[in-house]
C-alpha cells in the first residue's frame, strides 16, 4: 500500500469521530433585550369552586375537575376550581368571598356557616350509598396498653386536622362521651399537610410513633395495598353524622346557586357519563340539604368547645 | 518526502524506536483524546440534556400544585430555587407559563423577555421539548415541559441551560484529556527510551562484533559475560569437560559436555535436551541475548574453521609445491589434458620441450601449440586412447635444435568413478639410452667383425707367409737389377704391408697372445714417449709429461699398452701435422679406484659427428694411403681388454689447454683422449672420475 493511502486512512480514522460531534440542533435566534412586565393572577374565574383540601391539590383537581367542567357546561357559567392551601385558608377564602361554592366537611361547613353565613344547599351520598359518615379510632393491634377507649388516657393522639370532621371532631366527640378530654392525652398532633393527612395518621400509628389515631371511615382502604392493615386495630367507631356538603358563600346570586344545584341534582349515577364524574369525585350522588341537617355536628362542636 | 524517508532511514535504531513510539503514542493519544473528548462531550451534552429534561420535568411536576392553587409566591420560589443554581452552574433562566401562555413566575430580574414566550412550543403529549437558542451573546438549550394533570394542560414550564458552561466543561475535559495524554506520552517515552536503550545497547554490541568479524577479528564477544557459569552453578570439578572454564561460549552450544543429562549426540539433539536444563533456564536470555550468544558461537566456530582451513591450505600449498617441484625437477615431460584434450597442467620440462611458458599452454590444445600435422596426429592418437581406455606406450624420435632426440611416450587415460576425465601423458628422454643401445649394437658388430677379421687374418697369415717367403727366396735368386727382381721387391713390400694389416687385425681381434704383469703406467708412457719424441721433433712437435707419481702399478699387458700409447701419440701427431704440442697426463682419480691417462694435442680437432665413430674399425679422416683406420679400433680393443674405457673430447676443454709449454705454430682446437683403467680387476668401478670433463 502506498504511503498516501496510509495517510488518507489515518486521516479518515482521526477525522471520523470528530465529524460525528456536530449533530447539535440549529440554534434559533432570540432577542432577550425586549422585556415585558407581567401581572400574575389577572385571570380570575367568575364562579369559584373549592374542595376542602383534605387531599393534595392534584387529587382535588383530579377528583373534581370533571364535575366542575360538567357544572360549567350544564349551567353555562364560568366555573373554575380554586385550591386553598389549608382548611383554614378555605374558610378564610369563603369568608372573603373568594370561594363561591364550597365543598367541605360538616365540621368546616358548620364553622363557616357560623362565621361567614355560608348556606348549605346540597349534600352528597357517600360511595357506600349513605348520606352520613363517621370516624374511626385506631391503634396498633399489638399495642397491649390500649384495649378500650379509656386506655387512651395519657397516650399520644394523632388526628387528621384541627378542622377535620371524621379525622378529629367525631373522634373527639367519642372520647368526650367516654370522659376523655383533650388535655387528658399526653400529646395531640395533627398530621402534616397539605394533602395526604388521612394516610399520615394511619402511617403514624402503623409506625408506632403515636398510640391512637382518628380517621374518617374508608380511609384505611386507601392504604390497603401499601401496608399490612392487619396491624391496625379499629378501637371504636364514632357515631355517624351528616356528610360532606355544598355551601354557597353568602351573597352568591340565587340563580347561580339554583343553576348549580339543579345541575348537581341532575347527576344520575346510572348515567355512564355522570357515573364517571361521580365516581371520580368519590360520590354516589348529590341530594338536597338544609342547615338543620347539621345540627348534630354543631352540637358536637359546642360540646367540644371548638366554636 | 523522499528526504524525510532518507533522514528516517539514517536515524539510529534507538531514535527510530523512540520516534516510532512517540508517534504511535501521540497518534493514539490524539485519537483517544479526540475520541474521548468527543464521547465525553457527547456524554456531557447528554447529561446536560438529561439534567435539563429532569429539571424541567421536575419543575413541571412540582409546579402543578402551585399552579392549581395560583400560589405565585411558591411558583416564584420554584423558579428562583432553580435559578439559584445558576450561580454554581449552567441554568440560564427558568419560568412558568399558565395554560394561556401568561407568565406566572420567572427568574429574570429585569423583566420577562417577550421573545421567549413564543419559542420552543411543546405539545401536551410531549414529555418535553428542546430548542437551542442563540441570544447573540451565548447559546442556550431551552427545555420546555407541559404541566398536565389528568389530561388537562395547566401550563408550561421552561428551563434553559447555558451552552457556555457546557463549553467550559468540555474545555476542562479537553485540558484533562490533553494533560493525561501528554503525561502518558511522556511516561511512555521515558519507558520506551529505557527499553530502546537496553535493546539498542545490545544491538550496537552485536553490530560492533559484526564489524570486527568483517575486519577479520573473529575473537569477538557480543554477549555479556554470565553471572554464574555452568560449573559454578553445578559445583562441577570436571576440568576435562569442554565447557569447564569456557567463559566465552554457553555450555549448550558446546558438544561433548559430560553432565549426565547432556545428550551425547550432535548439536541439535544437545540443544533440545538443554531446554530443560536448570543451567540453561537460569542463564538463557531474551531473543537478543540468544542472538548475541549464537553470534559469538558462530564467530568462534568460524574462527576455528578458518584456522583449520588455513592449516589445510598451507598443507595443501606445501604439498602442491612439493608436487610441482617434483614434476618440474623431473626431466620427463608430464602433461595432463582434460577430456577435450585441453591442457590442464604441464611441467617445466614439457614447457621447455614445447618452447612455451606454462600459462601459454594451459587451457589450450595441441592445435594451438604444435604444428597442424603433429597436432592432428596427437589428436587422433589421444582420442583413440580416450575411446578405447587403453594406455599407449611408444618410442618417438624427433629432430630438433638439439639434434635427434628419442622419447619414450606413455599416455594413460585418467578414469574417475568410471568416467574418463582426462589424459595423462609422460615422455622420457631416452636419447642417451638409445645411444648406449646403438653403441652396444656397434660393439657387438665390432666384436663380430673382429672375430671375422681374426679368422680371415689367421687364414690369410699362412698363405701370406708363403708368398712372402717365396718372394724373398726368389729375390735371392734373381739379381737386384733384374726387372723381375724389382717386381719381386714390390711383391715383398706389399706382402709385408699385408702382413702388418693381418697383424693389426689379429691384434684387434685379440687373437694375439696376452701376457699379464704388474705395470708402472708412468714408466710405460715414458718409455714410449722417449721412443717417439725424437721422431716427432722432426715435425716440431713437443711432447710434455705431467705424470702423477701416486699411481700404483696396475695389472696388464705391457707391450699392448705401449702399443696403445704409440697409437695415441701417433694419432696426436697426425692431428697436429707440424708445429704443435702434445701433453701426456696421468692422474689418479679422487676415489683412488681408477687412473686416467689423457693425451692432448693442439691439432685440428674432430667434428662432433665423427667423435662417436673414431673407434670404429676402418673409420679414418686421413687420406687413403696414410692410415688403415684400425689404430684407434685396436686401441679401443686393448683398453677394453684391460677393463678400461677410452673416450675423446674435441675441442679441448680450457683446463687442458693450460700450462702448455710454448708451442710452435698456431694451436688448433685440439683433441683430448682419455684412457681410464681400473686399479684393481678388469671392470671399471661405478664411481665416475671427476677429473674427466663432463663426468663430474
Amino acid at each position: 500500500m502506498h504511503w498516501r493511502h496510509i495517510l488518507l486512512l489515518l486521516c479518515c480514522f482521526v477525522l471520523l469521530p470528530i465529524a460525528g460531534c456536530g449533530d447539535q440542533p440549529a440554534p434559533l435566534k432570540v432577542d432577550l433585550s425586549e422585556r415585558e412586565k407581567v401581572s400574575p393572577g389577572s385571570h380570575q374565574p367568575v364562579i369559584t369552586y373549592a374542595y376542602l383540601p383534605q387531599f393534595s391539590h392534584t387529587v382535588s383537581f383530579e377528583r373534581h375537575q370533571r364535575l366542575v367542567r360538567y357544572l360549567s357546561e350544564a349551567t353555562g357559567l364560568n366555573i373554575q376550581q380554586v385550591f386553598p392551601e389549608t382548611f383554614h385558608e378555605h374558610m378564610l377564602m369563603l369568608d372573603q368571598g373568594k370561594i363561591d361554592i364550597s365543598y367541605a366537611n360538616p365540621f368546616v361547613y358548620s364553622m363557616t356557616a357560623e362565621q361567614s353565613g355560608a348556606r348549605v344547599f346540597a349534600k352528597i351520598i357517600e360511595v357506600t350509598g349513605e348520606a352520613a359518615f363517621g370516624g374511626l379510632i385506631i391503634t396498633r393491634r399489638d399495642n397491649p396498653d390500649i384495649q378500650t377507649i379509656a386506655d387512651c388516657r395519657g397516650k399520644r393522639w394523632i388526628a387528621v386536622d384541627r378542622f377535620s370532621a371524621g379525622g378529629y371532631l367525631f373522634g373527639l366527640g367519642t372520647f368526650l362521651d367516654h370522659g376523655l378530654r383533650p388535655e387528658d392525652f399526653s400529646q395531640i398532633v395533627f398530621a402534616p399537610g397539605p394533602g395526604g393527612k388521612q394516610e399520615s395518621v394511619i402511617l403514624g400509628i402503623y409506625a408506632g410513633r403515636y398510640d391512637v389515631g382518628t380517621v374518617r371511615e374508608g380511609a384505611l382502604e386507601l392504604l390497603a395495598d401499601r401496608i399490612d392493615l392487619a396491624q391496625i386495630r379499629i378501637l371504636a367507631r364514632t357515631p355517624r353524622y351528616p356528610g360532606w356538603n355544598y355551601a354557597a358563600r353568602p351573597g352568591l346570586a340565587k340563580e347561580v346557586v339554583d343553576a348549580v344545584r339543579a345541575a348537581m341534582f341532575a347527576l344520575d349515577y346510572e348515567n355512564p357519563a355522570h357515573r364517571e364524574i361521580l365516581e371520580k369525585a368519590a360520590l354516589r350522588g348529590i341530594i338536597a340539604a338544609k342547615p338543620e341537617d347539621f345540627d348534630a355536628v354543631r352540637d358536637l362542636i359546642r360540646r367540644a368547645g371548638l366554636h | 518526502m523522499k528526504a524525510m524517508f532518507q533522514f528516517l532511514s539514517q536515524l539510529s535504531f534507538r531514535s527510530k524506536i523512540n520516534l516510532g513510539l512517540a508517534l504511535i503514542i501521540i497518534c493514539f493519544g490524539l485519537l483517544l483524546g479526540i475520541l474521548g473528548h468527543a464521547v465525553l462531550s457527547r456524554t456531557v451534552l447528554n447529561e446536560t440534556f438529561k439534567r435539563g429534561q429532569t429539571l424541567v420535568m421536575n419543575l413541571s411536576a412540582r409546579s402543578v400544585e402551585s399552579i392549581l392553587s395560583q400560589n405565585f409566591l411558591r411558583l416564584t420560589v420554584l423558579v428562583t430555587e432553580i435559578d439559584q443554581i445558576r450561580d454554581q452552574g449552567d441554568i440560564a433562566y427558568a419560568f412558568i407559563l399558565d395554560r394561556h401562555g401568561q407568565v406566572l413566575a420567572h427568574s429574570f430580574r429585569e423583566g420577562f423577555p417577550a421573545a421567549l414566550r413564543l419559542v420552543n412550543p411543546v405539545a401536551d403529549h410531549q414529555p418535553y421539548a428542546l430548542q437551542l437558542l442563540d441570544t447573540g451573546t451565548e447559546r442556550i438549550y431551552d427545555f420546555a415541559a407541559p404541566v398536565v394533570l389528568d389530561n388537562v394542560r395547566l401550563g408550561t414550564v421552561r428551563v434553559a441551560l447555558s451552552d457556555s458552561t457546557i463549553m467550559a466543561s468540555n474545555a476542562r475535559l479537553l485540558r484533562l484529556v490533553t494533560g493525561v495524554t501528554a503525561a502518558a506520552t511522556l511516561l511512555a517515552l521515558i519507558g520506551g527510551s529505557f527499553f530502546a536503550r537496553t535493546v539498542t545497547k545490545r544491538i550496537n554490541a552485536l553490530r560492533t562484533s559484526t564489524e570486527a568479524v568483517i575486519k577479520g577479528e573473529l575473537g569477538v564477544q557480543a554477549s555479556d559475560a554470565l553471572g554464574r557459569n555452568c560449573w559454578e552453578l553445578r559445583d562441577c570439578r570436571e576440568a576435562h569437560c569442554p565447557a569447564y572454564g569456557d567463559r566465552q561460549r554457553r555450555c549448550w552450544f558446546i558438544t561433548g559436555t559430560i553432565c549426565p543429562e547432556c545428550d551425547t549426540g550432535g548439536f541439535p539433539e544437545k540443544v533440545a535436551r538443554c531446554l530443560n536444563c536448570p543451567v540453561y533456564q537460569q542463564n538463557v536470555g531474551d531473543e537478543i541475548q540468544s542472538l548475541a550468544e549464537s553470534f559469538d558461537f558462530m564467530a568462534w566456530s568460524l574462527k576455528n574453521h578458518i584456522d583449520e582451513l588455513n592449516d589445510s591450505r598451507k598443507n595443501l600449498a606445501r604439498q602442491k609445491q612439493l608436487l610441482k617441484t617434483i614434476l618440474d625437477v623431473t626431466p620427463d615431460l608430464v602433461a595432463l589434458q582434460d577430456e577435450k584434450l585441453a591442457y590442464l597442467a604441464v611441467n617445466k620440462a614439457f614447457c621447455r620441450h614445447i618452447g612455451l611458458q606454462e600459462q601459454e599452454i594451459v587451457g589450450r590444445t595441441d592445435y594451438d601449440i604444435l604444428g597442424a600435422e603433429q597436432a592432428d596426429r596427437n589428436f587422433h592418437e589421444d582420442k583413440q586412447i580416450l575411446l578405447t581406455r587403453q594406455p599407449l606406450s611408444k618410442e618417438l624420435m624427433t629432430m630438433g635444435g638439439e639434434g635427434r632426440k628419442w622419447h619414450h611416450v606413455v599416455k594413460v587415460p585418467v578414469i574417475e568413478q568410471d568416467r574418463i576425465i582426462g589424459l595423462l601423458s609422460t615422455a622420457r628422454d631416452i636419447t642417451v639410452v638409445k645411444q648406449y643401445q646403438e653403441k652396444l649394437i656397434q660393439s657387438q658388430k665390432m666384436e663380430d667383425l673382429g672375430r671375422l677379421a681374426g679368422g680371415v687374418a689367421h687364414e690369410i697369415n699362412t698363405p701370406l707367409s708363403i708368398i712372402l717367403g717365396y718372394a724373398q727366396l726368389l729375390r735371392k735368386e734373381i739379381p737386384a737389377d733384374n726387372p723381375v727382381g724389382q717386381d719381386l721387391a714390390i711383391i715383398e713390400k706389399q706382402a709385408q704391408t699385408c702382413r702388418k694389416i693381418v697383424a693389426d687385425l689379429l691384434s684387434f681381434s685379440r687373437s694375439a697372445e696376452k701376457s699379464e704383469s704388474r705395470i708402472d703406467i708412468n714408466a710405460s708412457i715414458r718409455e714410449v714417449t722417449d721412443l717417439v719424441a725424437q721422431i716427432f721433433q722432426q715435425n716440431r712437435i713437443t711432447i710434455t709429461h705431467r705424470l702423477d707419481d701416486q699411481i700404483p702399478p696396475v695389472s696388464g699387458d705391457k707391450e699392448r699398452l705401449k702399443q696403445v700409447w704409440i697409437n695415441l701419440l701417433n694419432n696426436a701427431a697426425d692431428a697436429i701435422g707440424t708445429d704443435g704440442c702434445i701433453l701426456v697426463k696421468t692422474k689418479l682419480c679422487a676415489h683412488r679406484r681408477r687412473l686416467v691417462v689423457s693425451i692432448t694435442d693442439t691439432g685440428g680437432g674432430i667434428d662432433d659427428q665423427h667423435l662417436d665413430k673414431i673407434f670404429e674399425p676402418f673409420f679414418t679422416t686421413k687420406s687413403v694411403d696414410q692410415g688403415t683406420g684400425l689404430g684407434l679400433s685396436v686401441t679401443f680393443g686393448i683398453i677394453k681388454d684391460h677393463g678400461g674405457r677410452i673416450s675423446a673430447l674435441s675441442p679441448v676443454p680450457a683446463d687442458y689447454m693450460d700450462n702448455y709449454p710454448p708451442c710452435e705454430g698456431e694451436p688448433g682446437p685440439g683433441t683430448v683422449l682419455f684412457v681410464e683403467l681400473p686399479l684393481e680387476g678388469k671392470v671399471l668401478p661405478d664411481d665416475e672420475c671427476i677429473e674427466i670433463p663432463g663426468k663430474a
